[in-house]
C-alpha cells in the first residue's frame, strides 16, 4: 500500500492493484466510507462539503472518487455495477479496512447498498441519502442523462431542479450555472455522468432489479434519508429501502431539501447520520 | 488514372406534414416529438415517392444513392435503411447503393447486419457499399444505446462482420460483447473480398486510426464546410501516412446539400420553404440551440473526460449551429446548403473541393417539405449542368495532386 498527496489539492492516492484511486480523508475514529453522488464532493465540488466536515468531527471519514472521477482511472472497457462493486471491495482491502461504516448518496448510495447485501459482515452501519438502485414499477427515477443536456445550449434549469429542491436556490445556481461554468467543476459533472452511464445506463436507469429482494441480508443498523422535494429519485424508493433494510427505522424526510439533501441541509442530514454512527 | 469525384444522391426522407406552428409548440424534432403528428392519410405513398426520387437519380446517371438510419424523429423516416435498399436493388440497375450506415450497437447481434448486407449485395449484383456507424446522442435516448459503451461495441461488431465476410466458416468469435460459437453466414456477399466499408467520423483520432488501418473509407460527419473540412482531410492523410498508406480521394467522402435552379433567384424562390422547414424543424433537437440538443454534450458521454475538458475549453456554448441560421446571407457563409444557378453551385462546390479534395460527394437534394417536382428538378439540373463540369475539373485536379502518389503505391504493391 502506498499513498501520496496530489499537489495543490487535498486528494490522496492509493494504489489498488495498479489503479491509482483518488480519495479524500478527514478525522479520526471509526473508519467510515462515504460514496458520492452527483451534486456532491467529486461529482461537482473539488473538496469535502460542510456535511462531510461534520461527520469527520466524529469519525475517520474516507471519501473515494468513483472510477473515471477526479483522477481515479476507468475500469476496463464497458464496465458495469458488478465491476464497480468489486472495485470498491479492492479499495477497502487496499485501505486495510476490514470493517467499516458505509454511507452513500444517490448513485453512491446504490453502490453502498450493493456492497452491504453482499458483505453484511464488513459493513457495521449503513446510511443512505436519496439512494437510487431500486426498481419500482411505475416509479421511475428521472432521466438525468437527457436532462443534463442544456436547453438552448446553455440552460441547466431542469438539471438544477432534478438535483435540488429549488432550482433557483443559491447553491444550485452556484454549482450548475447557466452557460459555461468553472472548467474543473464542469469536468467533474461530466465524469460522474459518464460513470453513471457505465454502471446504470439501462432504461429507466440506475437500478438493479435484484437488489430489492436482497436487502434483507443487510441487517446492520441503518438510516435512510430523503429530501422532501427530491425530483430525481421518487420518495417511494426511500420507503422501499427503509422497509427492506431490517436495521433501518422509518424513512427520515428532510423538509425543504431536494435530492442532494446533505448538500442543501448539512445540519439536518448530519444529525441523522451522527445518531446512527454513535456508539 | 484517378477517378473524378463520385456524385451520389442522398435522401434523408424527412417528414413533410408538420403543422405550421410546429416550431412554436414543440421542443424538439427528435426522440420526444409526439408521433400523433404523423398524418396517416397525407403520408400515404410518401416513402415510395422518396424511393422513386432516388431511382430517378440512378436513371439520370448518378454514381450512387445514399441511405441512412435514424429513429424516432422527423428528420429521417428510415429506421430500417436496409428495407429501402432492398427496394432500390429491384428498382435500379446501375449506381452504388450506399447505406451509411447501419447503427451497429442498436442491433442485438451484428451478424444480422453481415447477413442483410450480403443479401443486398447479391440482390444488387455487387452494388452495396456497407456503412457502419455507432449512433450518437438520439440513439442514446431512444434506443437504449449507452454512448459510453457503444464505441467498444461498435468496433467489435465491425470486426465480427468483416471476418464473417472474409474468413472461412464456421469459426468461433471470442467477442466480449458479441461472443459466438459458430460464425458461418450464408449467403456470402457478391463483391470480393467484401463490399467497401465506409465509416463516419468527426472528432475522434481513434476512429481515423481504425479507418486508416483497415482500409475503410472515411466519411466526415459534418454539415458545414470551410477550413475545417480541409483540416479533417489533412488529419486523415497524416494518420494514413503513419500507417504506411497514402491519402487518395477515394478514401474520403463528405455530405453537401444543394438546390439548383435556372438562376440564383429562381433557385432561392423554389427552395425557400423546404430549406427553412429543414433548418427550423428537422434540425430542432439536433443542430439548433433552441430546444434541447440531443446530439452531443454531457449526457452523451462517449469521449474520455480529458477530451471533453479540451472541448469545453475550446468552444463557446452560445455559438449558433446550422439550424440557428438567420437568413440567406448567413446560410451562404456556412457552406452547408448551396443554392443557386448551375454556375453558382459549380463554383461553390469547387471551392469546397479546392480545400478538401475528397473523392465522394454525398449530396442531399430533398430538404424538409420540398415538393417531389422541385427535388427532381434540382437533381436533373445538377446532373445535366453541374456534374459534367465537376467531373472534368476534378479528373484533372485529382490526377495533378495525387497521380504520382497513386503510381508509387501501385509500384510498391508489385
Amino acid at each position: 500500500m502506498s499513498t501520496a498527496v496530489i499537489e495543490k489539492t487535498n486528494l490522496k492516492l492509493i494504489d489498488v492493484n495498479g489503479r491509482s484511486v483518488s480519495y479524500l480523508e478527514k478525522g479520526t475514529g471509526a473508519p467510515t466510507v462515504y460514496l458520492h453522488g452527483f451534486a456532491d464532493v467529486h461529482g461537482v465540488a473539488g473538496d469535502l462539503l460542510p456535511f462531510h466536515d461534520k461527520l469527520a468531527g466524529a469519525v475517520r471519514l474516507i471519501v473515494p472518487a468513483h472510477p473515471g472521477c477526479s483522477g481515479t482511472p476507468d475500469l476496463s472497457d464497458g464496465y458495469d455495477i458488478e465491476d464497480a462493486v468489486f472495485h470498491y471491495l479492492e479499495v477497502f482491502d487496499a485501505l486495510g479496512l476490514k470493517e467499516f461504516n458505509l454511507i452513500g448518496h444517490s448513485i453512491g448510495g446504490w453502490i453502498a447498498a450493493e456492497i452491504a447485501v453482499r458483505h453484511p459482515e464488513r459493513v457495521k452501519k449503513l446510511g443512505l441519502i436519496g439512494a437510487c438502485g431500486l426498481f419500482i414499477s411505475g416509479e421511475l427515477i428521472a432521466d438525468i442523462f437527457m436532462h443534463t443536456q442544456p436547453e438552448r445550449g446553455v440552460d441547466y434549469d431542469t438539471m438544477r431542479n432534478m438535483l435540488f429542491g429549488d432550482a433557483n436556490a443559491a447553491i444550485a445556481q452556484r454549482y450548475y450555472p447557466n452557460g459555461r461554468g468553472d472548467l474543473d467543476e464542469e469536468t467533474r459533472r461530466y465524469e460522474i455522468i459518464r460513470f453513471a452511464s457505465f454502471v446504470g445506463f439501462k432504461p429507466p436507469y440506475l437500478y438493479n432489479r435484484s437488489l430489492i429482494n436482497r436487502l434483507h441480508r443487510a441487517k446492520m443498523p441503518a438510516a435512510v434519508v430523503w429530501g422532501e422535494k427530491d425530483h430525481f429519485v421518487p420518495r417511494s424508493h426511500g420507503e422501499a429501502y427503509a422497509a427492506g433494510l431490517p436495521g433501518a427505522g422509518k424513512l427520515k424526510v428532510i423538509a425543504g431539501a431536494g435530492h442532494a439533501a446533505q448538500f442543501e441541509n448539512p445540519d439536518a442530514v448530519a444529525e441523522v447520520m451522527l445518531e446512527l454512527l454513535k456508539g | 488514372m484517378i477517378d473524378p469525384v463520385q456524385l451520389y444522391c442522398w435522401h434523408f426522407m424527412s417528414y413533410p406534414h408538420l403543422p405550421a406552428d410546429f416550431d412554436e409548440k414543440y421542443d424538439s424534432g427528435w426522440v420526444t416529438v409526439p408521433n400523433k403528428l404523423w398524418d396517416r392519410e397525407k403520408s400515404r405513398g410518401l416513402l415510395n415517392q422518396y424511393i422513386d426520387q432516388l431511382a430517378y437519380a440512378d436513371e439520370l446517371g448518378f454514381d450512387g444513392m445514399v441511405l441512412n438510419e435514424h429513429h424516432q424523429n422527423i428528420y429521417g423516416l428510415m429506421p430500417a435503411p436496409n428495407i429501402i435498399a432492398a427496394a432500390l436493388t429491384q428498382k435500379t440497375k446501375r449506381g452504388k447503393i450506399v447505406v451509411l450506415g447501419n447503427l451497429l450497437p442498436l442491433h442485438g447481434n451484428p451478424l444480422r447486419v453481415a447477413e442483410e448486407y450480403a443479401m443486398l449485395d447479391n440482390m444488387s449484383d455487387g452494388r452495396i457499399v456497407a456503412g457502419f456507424a455507432p449512433g450518437s446522442g438520439p440513439e442514446t435516448f431512444n434506443y437504449n444505446a449507452s454512448s459510453a459503451k457503444s464505441r467498444d461495441q461498435f468496433w467489435e461488431a465491425v470486426e465480427l462482420i468483416r471476418r464473417a465476410w472474409t474468413e472461412d466458416g464456421p469459426f468461433a468469435f471470442e467477442g466480449k460483447n458479441y461472443p459466438l460459437r459458430y460464425v458461418n453466414p450464408w449467403p456470402q456477399p457478391t463483391q470480393r473480398p467484401h463490399p467497401e466499408i465506409w465509416i463516419p467520423g468527426a472528432r475522434s483520432r481513434d476512429t481515423l486510426t481504425q479507418i486508416a488501418k483497415n482500409g475503410y473509407c472515411y466519411f466526415l460527419s459534418s454539415r458545414s464546410h470551410g477550413k475545417g473540412t480541409g483540416q479533417s482531410m489533412q488529419r486523415f492523410a497524416e494518420v494514413l501516412k503513419a500507417h504506411g498508406d497514402i491519402y487518395l480521394p477515394r478514401r474520403m467522402g463528405i455530405l453537401m446539400s444543394t438546390y439548383v435552379g435556372e438562376t440564383d433567384k429562381i433557385a432561392q424562390e423554389e427552395s425557400r420553404e423546404g430549406i427553412w422547414y429543414f433548418l427550423r424543424n428537422c434540425l430542432k433537437g439536433h443542430q439548433r440551440r433552441v430546444g434541447r440538443q440531443l446530439t452531443f454534450g454531457p449526457g452523451v458521454p462517449y469521449i474520455p473526460p480529458a477530451e471533453f475538458r479540451a472541448y469545453l475549453a475550446s468552444t463557446d456554448p452560445t455559438t449558433p449551429l446550422l439550424g440557428d441560421t438567420r437568413d440567406w446571407d448567413d446560410l451562404q457563409t456556412s457552406q452547408s446548403i448551396i443554392v443557386g444557378s448551375p454556375d453558382t453551385v459549380y463554383n461553390r462546390f469547387m471551392s469546397v473541393l479546392e480545400h478538401a479534395p475528397v473523392g465522394h460527394l454525398l449530396i442531399q437534394f430533398h430538404m424538409g417539405n420540398m415538393s417531389d417536382e422541385s427535388a427532381r428538378k434540382s437533381q436533373r439540373l445538377f446532373w445535366n449542368e453541374v456534374a459534367p463540369r465537376l467531373k472534368e475539373a476534378t479528373g484533372k485536379r485529382f490526377n495533378e495532386l495525387f497521380g504520382a502518389d497513386q503510381q508509387k503505391q501501385m509500384e510498391a504493391a508489385k
